[in-house]
Parts: structure tokens; sequence; C-alpha cells
């Protein structure tokens, strides 16, 4: 019997002003009737370009250069596009990223699921047509379907749209369901939501699915099988035990060591080092070896080919080569949780005092949102304090007003006993209160002028405030600042917008660091990386703090890191600080139902378990 | 021997610092750019800039022995009704011509970066009210200004033409100021700033300046074209430059008289030179706009 | 409840209509009275030059010239709330009159010269994003492009010199030929010339946007989405692109009514027809300000009316925008 879906040798390309870069390199896998296959990389190892070049959905430039993509045996790698869309909504279709753009917005969400029904059966009944529309919006969870179905996709949250969108990939009852990135773009507990829909759905209707993601823990709770993807390839795959619980490849030892759950009680994360390889001008050699700390020198010369492991689990590194070293891997060692030492309780001086904080937005001419309801917490001197709660929790207006971005609607921000939110007073201060507190943005491209170079952006907060650099110029003091967050000079001369991610954030932490702040406030700094840079840059954090001394408000919208990073943690909902605690007392024993939540719905590396069965395997 | 090599070959060496290959750009640099406008724009601006070396008469001497001669030897573009020779007015008159366009774009431009800056980083209430203001503006008809306008300045001429037509053609560039303006308020660099103390003006300069120069570039382009286009029409309708005043527009508001008489050199060669180089702004100016938006299509 | 709304959004619509031509008409009667040139010659004529100083004080006395300029504007928006506009310097007829008799034949060259640039605009940007980058669209853009440089002045000049000069198929100047006046086939060959430069120099510049928006809309994310469901390229463009896309191009066409219109001004003139174009242009050259006065009010209305219609069509129809930004986003830049 032949397989629903396989891919043999698919090579995938784009052509780039640089050159050629390939995207996806050699890929070959089976997909069987129902199972759940999840695709698991850092972003630009190709696992959203394979999803999309095998349902032909890729841009001009890119092409298809080799391979077959066989559907219960027929080759349909070249097929035109004509034949192409009979088989898209019927064969397989596709639940993209961010659901705030990909409904259309002038269109209601009743409309385009009806459209897509309507696909492929053209001459069905305008009565049967809205049954089976209202059929499609109870199946993926979306209540008082009757009356939403008139309502525009503004008129939605994202984990609503996103219901919507798979209703609408639903709606041909594909036999192939290409999910990429589905929860990346929503809130951690939206997130959890929409894993469970999908797998139900997938129960219910059998539909085998794709599942991309680039969180090795999210994949946990649904994936059949797993394959990791590095650098365009598929370096390993197995059955979701397999991968879990015998990883083979270093980079999937890596990915599963980053997840700090994993990392419980340790003083720093671990990381995997460097950055992704670029794919323009592929090295020779395994693509992995200039970031694996077990690189055979046989890496450096030929790629490793896809070693067996069991019938079900492939993996392509040397280690697996009859010649090669056994290699025994470390982090099966700490199976035993203990929370880092908490810092002596010193009678430490509060540095920040926010009393009753309340902000309010206009919306329209008569009603107004209470982004920030009564917030009252303190920080002390030296303290990493966490400040938690989903978007639109008020976590960032908080930040704001400290910053004095936002003038408060009423409350008090107190900064070492001065009232920032007073303008007599922050005038008074404002020399102090400009330097000594420092702010760093979530990494969206925007945080950085994309027309100055890095040494001008970091040397920008001197300049303004006509500081004399400690270190001569402000050259000097650029570069110093560099070092200091794991960057070499070569990069004063840069544009943002020839650094990743990563750096960038490297570069805004710099910015701030040239001043010696007291006060450093974060706002979601890590919520835009992959996996492996996020813990690069936390481990960054927490070794500066260590260094420096800073006094640090880490905001960030899941628990994960914060556990790692914080001494002590607030949940915002819905405007309010619903819980505040040390990170042993919030996480030992979590009082508000949100709380709870957000604890669940930490991703968990463990097959088909949720939080709760990983704790009971951490805390046996 | 083999075996020795073998396990040398399978011996951990950890990380090993690689060279990343330069990322060598494939396509040559003058790849894209409008490289046939660029040279014929040079072109005619060096010619109209070094009009004196090039003309071979005096353009405002009229030769009354020889008025409304077609091209020939010694009058290379042929003559006008009033004896003079077009060849040296069209270098002459195109330095007037191009120098109108630039002086009244510089023009509209400081006052639609000023008024789009302002506007951008005004309170809501002072916002709208400007813009209403540009919209009643907007609204008067531009040759009730032109006329306005004129009389103030008194006798049309060089500075006073640019003025009317600075004054009246700033409106649409500073609306995208005003935007991109609205939008880079709010980008977190500029919040960053702010946070570290940066006052207005350091933010203007170092922050706004440079990122809405680019996208305003090409309106600036335009904006050079539109100024030719406008100074030409006025002149030729006649309430623009006068005849003595020697420019592309002044030279074709004779076209009238050369219509009943049939010279068509009068009409089309100041024509075909202006043509061209309008072209050739587009041109330059739908190259910078592509600059700033690249997206591949989905379909 | 509802219908109290409307009445209330229209309301609302309405008075900041009233009070925008109220102000423009108070700044053109105030620039008109500041600009150079006698406000007694507009009124008496040449017989200015033959009255006595008694006689001219008497007149002005009469017109209320002396008095302060806000008490002439109240004295003039009371005249033309009733109808009185004044008299045509150059005429010596009634302005409205005058203005009436010019009316049909300039909303006629560009009522009709505006549909068809509307329709051929969204053809021809249709077609251009269909084949996008391909030959037919190459094409299309490098002639569009050159047409949208040529001033319109001096394509006139060309067209006229090629078709009525060279070939003599089509007549050069005015709306029909005299002793013809009835003749409607006439008055269709006086049209093609001047109808041909109004579509053809606004064409380019329309088309072009619905070109580049509906590439825009081609690149938004929804497109993946409605091809994965198993639509073809034609539903997408049609149903999801262009359906995004028209209340836009609605509202700035609704805004290019005054442009158009402003178009066949210049084309008026140089094709000598009697429409508005050229009356303002005359009344401009002979500071007939009385008329020119009107003319300017009668645009300027326009304007605003096509503003505000542009703005209740971004409001009413696109479920995206609301308010205030509907017109931010849709501002007509002239290329």
């Amino acid at each position: 019997m032949a397989e629903l879906l396989e891919i043999k040798n698919l090579e995938v390309s784009f052509d780039t002003p640089q050159g050629e870069l390939q995207a996806v390199r050699n890929v070959s896998f089976k997909l069987r009737a129902g199972e759940v296959l999840a695709l698991v990389g850092e972003s630009g190892c190709g696992k959203s370009v394979l999803c999309k070049a095998i349902m032909k959905l890729l841009p001009r430039a890119a092409r298809i250069r080799s391979g077959h993509i066989c559907v219960d045996g027929t080759d349909i790698a070249g097929w035109k596009e004509k034949e192409m869309q009979k088989l898209r909504g019927r064969l397989f279709s596709m639940v993209f990223q961010d659901p705030m753009t990909t409904l259309n917005p002038t269109m209601t969400i009743g409309a385009q699921i009806a459209e897509a029904v309507l696909v492929h059966q053209p001459r069905m009944k305008k009565e049967a047509v809205r049954s089976r529309v209202l059929e499609l919006m109870e199946l993926v969870g979306i209540d008082r379907a009757e009356e939403r179905m008139h309502l525009y996709p503004y008129n939605f949250s994202g984990g609503m749209r996103q219901r919507s969108v798979l209703a609408i990939a639903l709606a041909g009852n594909p036999r192939i369901l290409f999910a990429d990135e589905p929860t990346t773009a929503l809130d951690v507990t939206i997130q959890a939501q929409i894993l469970d829909l999908l797998r139900d759905i997938q129960r219910k209707l059998g539909t085998a699915t794709i599942l991309v993601s680039h969180d090795l823990g999210v994949v946990a709770r649904v994936a059949d099988r797993v394959a990791v993807m590095y650098a365009g390839k598929i370096v390993e795959i197995g059955t979701a035990e397999e991968i879990y619980n015998d990883p083979r490849h270093p980079y999937t030892w890596g990915l599963m060591r980053s997840l700090p759950a994993l990392s419980r009680g340790k003083d720093s994360l671990y990381t995997i080092p460097g950055m992704p390889p670029s794919l323009i001008h592929p090295s020779k050699g395994d693509a992995f070896a200039c970031r694996n700390p077990y690189a055979l020198a046989i890496d450096y010369e030929e790629e490793p080919p896809l070693f067996q492991v069991s019938d079900t689990h492939y993996a392509a590194t040397w280690l697996l080569d009859k010649r090669a070293p056994r290699i025994v891997r470390h982090w099966e060692e700490h199976a035993q949780p203990e929370y880092k030492c908490v810092k002596e309780q010193k009678p430490q001086e509060i540095l920040l005092d926010v009393r009753h904080l309340t902000q309010v937005f206009p919306l329209t001419k008569r009603t107004a949102i209470r982004a920030v309801d009564d917030v009252s917490f303190q920080i002390r001197r030296g303290e990493i304090f966490g400040l938690v709660g989903e978007s639109g929790s008020g976590k960032s207006t908080v930040a704001r007003c400290i910053m004095n971005i936002y003038r408060p609607a009423s409350g008090e921000i107190l900064y070492r006993g001065v009232n920032v939110c007073d303008r007599q007073e922050f005038r008074r201060e404002k020399k102090l209160l400009q330097t000594k507190r420092q702010l760093i943005f979530q990494d969206s491209g925007s945080s950085l002028n994309q027309r100055m170079k890095v040494k001008d952006i970091i040397a920008e907060p001197l300049k303004i405030s006509h500081t004399r650099p400690k270190r001569g110029s402000c050259l000097e003091e650029a570069a110093f600042q560099l070092r200091y967050v794991g960057l070499d000079e070569s990069y004063l001369e840069k544009y943002p917008s020839e650094l990743s991610g990563g750096q960038r954030q490297r570069v805004a932490i710099a910015r701030a660091l040239v001043m010696e702040p007291e006060l450093l406030v974060a706002d979601e700094p890590i919520a835009s990386l992959d996996v492996s840079i996020q813990a690069q840059i936390v481990n960054l954090f927490s070794h500066l703090q260590k260094e420096h001394g800073f006094t640090f408000l880490f905001i960030a919208h899941d628990l994960a890191m914060v556990e790692f990073l914080c001494d002590r943690v607030g949940v915002m909902y819905r405007g309010k600080l619903v819980e505040v605690g040390t990170v042993k007392e919030l996480f030992a024993h979590p009082q508000h139902p949100y709380t709870k939540e957000l604890l669940s719905a930490i991703p968990a590396p463990v097959p088909g378990a949720a939080r709760g069965k990983l704790d009971q395997m951490c805390f046996a | 021997m083999r075996q020795a090599s073998e396990n040398e070959k399978f011996a951990v060496v950890g990380i090993r610092p690689q060279e990343t290959p330069q990322e060598e750009t494939r396509q040559k640099w003058y790849k894209g750019k409008p490289l046939l406008s660029m040279v014929l724009l040079g072109i005619v601006f060096a010619g109209c800039m070094g009009s004196r070396f090039i003309m071979t008469k005096d353009p405002t001497y009229m030769d009354l022995l020889n008025y409304n001669l077609p091209p020939n030897g010694e009058f290379l573009f042929g003559t006008d009704t009033m004896g003079r020779d077009i060849f040296s007015m069209i270098w002459y008159g195109g330095k007037i011509s191009l120098l109108i366009g630039l002086l009244s774009t510089a023009i509209s431009t400081v006052i639609a970066v000023i008024f789009g800056a302002v506007s951008g980083t005004a309170p809501q209430w002072l916002d709208t009210l400007l813009m209403r203001l540009t919209e009643i503006l907007l609204s008067v008809p531009n040759l009730l200004l032109v006329i306005l306008l004129q009389a103030i300045l008194g006798k049309p001429g060089i500075w006073s033409i640019s003025i009317v037509i600075g004054v009246t053609s700033w409106t649409s560039i500073a609306k995208v100021v005003r935007t991109e303006v609205r939008q880079l308020r709010s980008s977190e660099y500029v919040v960053a700033a702010r946070c570290m103390g940066g006052g207005f003006f350091h933010i203007l300069w170092n922050h706004l300046a440079p990122n809405f120069v680019s996208s305003i570039m090409f309106m600036v382009v335009m904006n050079i074209r539109s100024a030719i286009v406008e100074e030409s029409t006025l002149s030729f309708m006649g309430i623009g430059l006068p005849l003595e005043i020697i420019s592309w527009g002044s030279m074709l508001s004779l076209s009238e008289k050369a219509l009943l008489t049939g010279s068509w050199w009068i009409i089309l060669i100041p024509g075909i030179f202006l043509v061209v180089t309008l072209l050739c702004m587009t041109e330059i100016g739908n190259y910078l706009r592509r600059q700033v938006n690249q997206k591949e299509s989905n379909l | 409840m509802k219908k109290k709304n409307y009445f209330l959004y229209y309301g609302r619509k309405l008075l900041i209509f009233l009070v925008s031509v109220l102000v423009l008409s108070m700044t053109v009667f105030y620039i008109s009275r500041l600009a150079p040139g006698d406000p007694l010659v507009s009124y008496y004529g040449d017989r200015v030059e033959k009255m006595s100083p008694q006689e001219r004080e008497w007149a002005e006395e009469k017109l209320g010239l002396n008095d302060a300029l806000h008490v002439q504007y109240v004295h003039w928006l009371n005249n033309a709330l009733h109808g009185d506009f004044g008299i045509s310097y150059k005429y010596k007829r009634d302005v409205m009159e005058v203005i009436g008799s010019r009316l049909g034949n300039t909303l006629i060259l560009g009522g009709i010269g505006f549909v068809l640039v509307f329709v051929l605009a969204l053809l021809l940007g249709i077609l251009c994003a269909w084949y996008e980058n391909r030959l037919a669209d190459r094409i299309i853009c490098k002639v569009g492009t050159v047409t949208s440089c040529i001033p319109e002045f001096w394509f006139s000049l060309m067209l006229i010199l090629i078709f009525s000069i060279e070939l003599k198929w089509l007549p050069s100047s005015g709306s029909y030929t005299i002793g013809k006046e009835g003749d409607v086939w006439d008055r269709v060959l006086h049209l093609i010339l001047p109808m041909t430069i109004v579509v053809i120099s606004h064409l380019w510049y329309y088309a072009y946007m619905i070109r580049n928006k509906i590439l825009e809309e081609v690149r938004a994310d929804y497109v993946l989405l409605a091809k994965s469901k198993g639509l073809g390229k034609r539903r997408i463009v049609f149903g999801h692109c262009l359906r995004n896309i028209l209340p836009s191009y609605l509202s700035i066409m609704a805004i290019s009514v005054p442009h158009v219109l402003g178009g066949t001004y210049i084309v008026e003139t140089v094709f000598s027809y009697p429409g508005i174009g050229t009356l303002s242009y005359e009344s401009a050259r002979y500071k007939d300000y009385n008329l020119l006065m009107v003319l300017c009010i009668l645009s300027g209305i326009l304007v605003i009316f096509c503003n505000m219609v542009a703005q209740t069509i971004n409001e009413q129809i696109d479920p995206r925008i609301k308010g205030e930004e509907a017109l931010e986003t849709s501002e007509v830049v002239k290329i």
C-alpha cells in the first residue's frame, strides 16, 4: 500500500540577489494517514518552505529543483497550477502562523468559510452551505456560531481567528492538514487550547497533520512522530517517544537542553552556541558542525548520511557511525531539580515602589479601557522581578509608566523615593532618572534605528546626556560594551538590518548598559527570538546582573524563562496584578486560577504530556 | 595506517571556527538602476548648466532677417517666429526651466517638511486643524493663488514663478511626511531615545529625518518634474514667464503662432527636450520608489 | 435608534460642509479684494474712467467699498444668498448667466472623460496586475509612463499638428463649426481630440495605482489562505483583492473629480473649447474678479463635496476603516 504522502529527495531553492539560497536540501519522509508529524527547527531552517513547497504555495522566486512529491503513489511534483488547485482544500490545506493577517479583513467570517465550502461543491444549496458553515464553526469550538458568522475578522480575538482559519482549512475535508506554527502568534494559554483543539479534531476526523513549530516543548503535546530540521535538512526523524527519550543528533540534544523546563535549578540555561548558517553558500561537511561541541573531524569534511537507529528512527550524524566514539549525554544526569539558592534576604532598600497604579486609555469619546487597574508592587535593589501576563494584560503599560512614557491616570511610582509621576520632582531629578533607568524592547526590528550604525546606536545615550565616556572615546566605549554582550568589534560598523534577531537584541542591551543603569526594564526582550537564542539572551541577562548588580524588571508572556531568571514574579491578568511571590512559592503553590493555567501551559518536553505529568516526573 | 587515519577522522574535535564565505553580490552595481535615464538627464543637465560653451548664437538676439526658418546648417534647430536661434535657446532656456524646477521644489519641500513634522508631532486637535486647513487651501484653485501671488510679487520672473509653484505644491509631500512622522514617533527606537532624555531636535535630526528622507525622495523628484510641467504650462498660457525670459515653457508659448504657419520645429524641439527630461526624472523617481518597497507575490 | 444615528451622521457632515464652504468663500473674497485692480472697474467697466471724483465716491459709497472688509463680505454674502453674484466685467452680463452658458460644455467633456478614465483605468490596472512583470505588463507600463510624462498642452499641440494640420481629419478648436450648432456629429468630431487628451493624460496615473494596489493585496497573507483552500487565481483577484481595493479606489476617484475637471481646463484653453476652463483663464487674464471669484468658489465647493463623498464612502463601505484614518490612507498623490 502506498503511503498517503511520500517526499523523496526534495530540493527547493530561492533566487536571491546574493545567490541561490538552498532552503530545503535533499529531504525525504513519509506521512501515513491519520498521524501527526511535527517538523521542528529554528527559524530559517526551511520547515515552513517545505510545507509550502508541497502545496506549491511558494512565490515565483522559489523553485523545486528536484525530488518527488508522491500522493498515494502519484508524483505531483511536476503538476501545473490548474491541477494543483483541485488538490488544494480537498487533499491538503494549511493553517498559517499569523491569524491577524491570514483572514480577508473585508469579508465576514461566515462568508470566508462558505467560500471554502463552495469551492469544491459549487452546486451546493444555500441552506446546506449555511448548515455546513455552522457545523464547521462548532467543530473548531466557536460557540454562538449563528450570530458570529456575520462578524468581521477584526471583531475576533487572535485565538478565535485561528479557529476560523482552521474551520476554513477543514472545509474541504482535507486528508492532510499543514499547520505552520499555528500557535506562535498567540498567547500561551490560548496556544495550549489551539493545540488541544488540533489534536481533538485530528482524532475525530483522522486528518493526517504536519505540525510545524520551533519549539520541541510545544509539539510534545500532539505529535506522533517528530522530524527535526536544521539548515534545510531533516537531521533526525522518529516517533515522539524515540525523539524525546532517546535523541541521537547533537542538534536535538541542544534543542532539548535549551528548554527551560530542563534547566530547572541550574545556574545557567544550556544554549546552542553560535547561529544557524547561511544557506546561500553552505560550507562543506555537516552544517551543524560549527555549533556542535561533539563535532568529529569528519563532520568538517563530509556530510553525514541518515543512519538508522530503529525501524522508525533515523538521524544524520557521524556519531552513529560504528567507528565513532560513544558520547555520554550530560543532560540526562540532572534529573534532580534543585532551586538555585535564593539570595540572602538582606533588608535591601526598596528601589522601585509602584503604588496603586492605574492607567486608562480612551477608546472612543465615551468608552475607555482600564489597561492597568490598581497595581502595586515593590522591587528591591539588586532583585530580578518578573512580570508575566498575556498580551493586553497591561504589563507593557506598567513598564512604560515606570519609564515615564505614559502618565498614569492615578497612583504613584517612587524611584529611590522620587515620585516620577510628579512633574516637578521629575524635572528636578531628570538627569538621574534618565541615566539610571534604561529600557529594552521586544526585538521587532523597530527597536533600533535602521539607518544608524551599531557604534552610533550604542553611543547614543552618551551623546544625549553629554556624559564623558569612561573609556576615552565613544567608539571605544561602544566597542567595550559590544564585547561585553558577546559581539566582536567587527559589528561596530554594521547596520541593524545586517544582524540577526539575537544580535540586535544584544546591541539593544549594550545600548542600555552604556549608561551603567541601576534599573533595567526589559519589555518582552526574548519574545520574538528562537528558543536557542532566547536561552543565550537569558543567560546573558543573568550573567550581566550578577556582574553589575543592577535591578531588573523582566517582562514576559510566559513563565518558562521567568522561572529560571527571576527572584520574584508578579502575574498580571486583565490589568490587575493577581499574584505576587517568590518564584519558588509561585511555582509550588499557585493561588490564582490564571497562574495555574499559565503554569500548565509551559511546554513540557514529554510526549503527549501536559505539565501535570512533567511535574510528577520531575518531582517524583 | 589506514586505521589510524580513520580514527583520526572520527575523533571528537568540538567546535572549530569556520570561515564564513564572503557573500559576494552576483549582480553588477548598475543592475536595476535606470542607467539610460541617468545618462540622458546628466547630458541635458550638463548641457544646460554649461550652456555658455555650447550655444552657437546669442539666444536673446532677434535676427529679423532669419525668422521662422526650419532647421538648417547655420541654425541647427531652426529659428522661432521672432528670429531667435532655437538651438541656443534650448540650452539657455533649459537652465532656467531646471532652475525653476529645483528652486520651487526646494521651497515646497522645506514647507512640506516643516508642516508635516509639526503636524505629525503636534497633539491631535492641532493636527486635525492643520489638516483641515490644507484641505481648504487645496480646494482654492491653483489658478487664483497663482494670479494673486504674482500680483503681490510683481512682474513674473524666475524667483516669483518658483515661489508661486513652490507655495502651491507642497501639500502632498506634507501629508506623507506627517504620516511617516506619526508612524516613526511611536516606533520603539524613538521611544527609547525619549527615555534617555533625547530632546525634540535630537530625535528629529537623528531618527526622524533620515528615515522619512528615503520615503519622500521619490516624491521630491516627482515634484521637480511637476514643477517644470507647471512652469511650462503657465508660460505657455501666457500667465507664467514672459517671452523675454527664455525657458522651455516660454519658447512653447509661441506655438499657437507656429501652428498657423505650420512651423513644426518650434513646437516639436523644445517639447521633445521637455518630455525627455520629464521621462528621465520619472524613471529615476520610480526607481527610488521601488527601492522602498520590495516583496514577492503570493500568486 | 439606528435611523436617528444616520440622521446625526449626515447632519454632522452637512454642517461641516457648510462651514467649509463659508470659510472657503471668505478666503476667496478676501484674496480677491486684496488682489490688485480697482473693484469699481469690475462693476462699472470702462465708465469708471469717465466718472468725476464725486461720482466715484458716490459709487463707492453705494457699493460699500469704503466699509471695512468684513462688512463688505457680509454684504456680498447676503447678495450671493439671494442669487446675485454681480456682473461680469468682461461679458457685461450676470455672472451666473455667463457660467451657465459654458457649464454644459465642460460637464460633457469632463464628465464623459471622467467615466472613461474610471473604467479604462480599472481594466488596464487589472490587466497589468494579472500579467505582472510579463511582456504585456512591461509594455503597458512603459507606454503609460511616457504618456504620463507628456505635458497636456504639448500633447494637445502635437495632436493638433498631426490630426488637424497635417491630416486634416479633425477640427482643432471650438465645440462646433459655426453655422452647424445643432449638428450632433459635428460636436462629436470636435470632442474627439480634447477627450483623447483628457483621458490619456489621466489614465495612467489611476491605472498604475490600481495595478500597485492589486499587487499589494496579492502579497497579503490572506491570499495564501485563499489559495490553500483551493481558489483559483481569477477568484482570488476578483473576489478578494479587487473587492478589498474597490472602496479606496472609489474614494480616490471621488477626490479626483476636481482633478480631472481641472485637467480639462488646460485642454479647453488649447482647443479654445468654450467651457469653464477657458472662462476662468480669460477672467484671470482680464482681471474679471467677480467672475473669477464665483468660479473659484464653485470649484472649491466641488472639491470639498468630493472629499466628503470620498470620506463617506470609506466610512460606510469599508468595514476596516473607521473615522478619520480613511482619508489619510487614500490621499491623492500626483505623480
